[in-house]
């Protein structure tokens, strides 16, 4: 799958995108898991109240939904457009 | 119609263009965002707008047709620009067309609405020594 970062969020990862194949990974909570261990940093923001949210393939997630293998994850802090 | 784009736009020609298109338009209702010079009591020199393109591509066609579907209007138009903006220039351009007003002004809200809360754009605020990442908290702002 591929993973994408925005905003502060990349100060942390050091990296825009990263292409990660691990059997582990079957949906959020343990893609989660995954991250936390790979960047220990995001762990606190994981745990302020939800404050990074995901999409997988360009739509929000709302629950801990499925990750498919070739699925394209995006995380994000607070959006500010507009 | 959905524009993602680093340069400026002049409003009028955007707004003709839809119009020459729909010769029953009565009304169009925009609502234009621009880069201010002080935010937060900090002096704001100027902006970089960071983008996820393909997901505001979808996200703002989805939201457009959910007005539509919402309300009784003829054609909608979002610009939103992304890189680095001074103070002054445009950042975004939401402009709904309808036969009445009413329906224009409703849509044109609604939308802005979701682009304040949802849409993937990122604001960072440069000062004179310092930025900061902004986040949307309010949707008065």
């Amino acid at each position: 799958m591929i993973i994408k970062y925005f905003a502060w969020l990349k100060d942390i990862t050091e990296v825009e995108e990263e292409s990660i194949e691990d059997s582990s990974i079957i949906d959020i909570e343990t893609l989660k898991k995954f991250l936390n261990k790979k960047y220990p940093k995001l762990k606190e923001h994981f745990d302020n109240d939800n404050i990074i949210r995901f999409a997988i393939n360009f739509s929000y997630t709302y629950e801990n939904d499925k990750i498919r293998p070739k699925d394209e994850i995006a995380l994000f802090p607070p959006v500010s457009g507009g | 119609m959905i524009k993602i784009q680093k340069g400026d736009f002049i409003i009028d020609e955007e707004i003709n263009f839809i119009k020459s298109k729909n010769l029953d338009v009565g009304a169009v209702s925009t609502f234009i965002g621009y880069v201010r010079n002080l935010n937060n009591q900090k002096k704001v020199t100027s902006i970089n707008l960071e983008v996820y393109k393909d997901m505001a591509y979808k996200s703002l066609e989805d939201i457009c047709l959910k007005a539509q579907a919402k309300w009784d209007i003829i054609d909608t138009l979002i610009i939103h620009r992304f890189g680095k903006l001074n103070i002054k220039e445009k950042i975004v351009l939401v402009a709904i067309f309808s036969i009445h007003r009413k329906e224009s002004f409703h849509a044109c809200n609604f939308i802005m609405n979701y682009l304040k809360k949802d849409a993937p754009f990122w604001k960072k605020e440069f000062y004179n020594d310092n930025y900061e990442w902004l986040e949307n908290t309010r949707l008065t702002d």
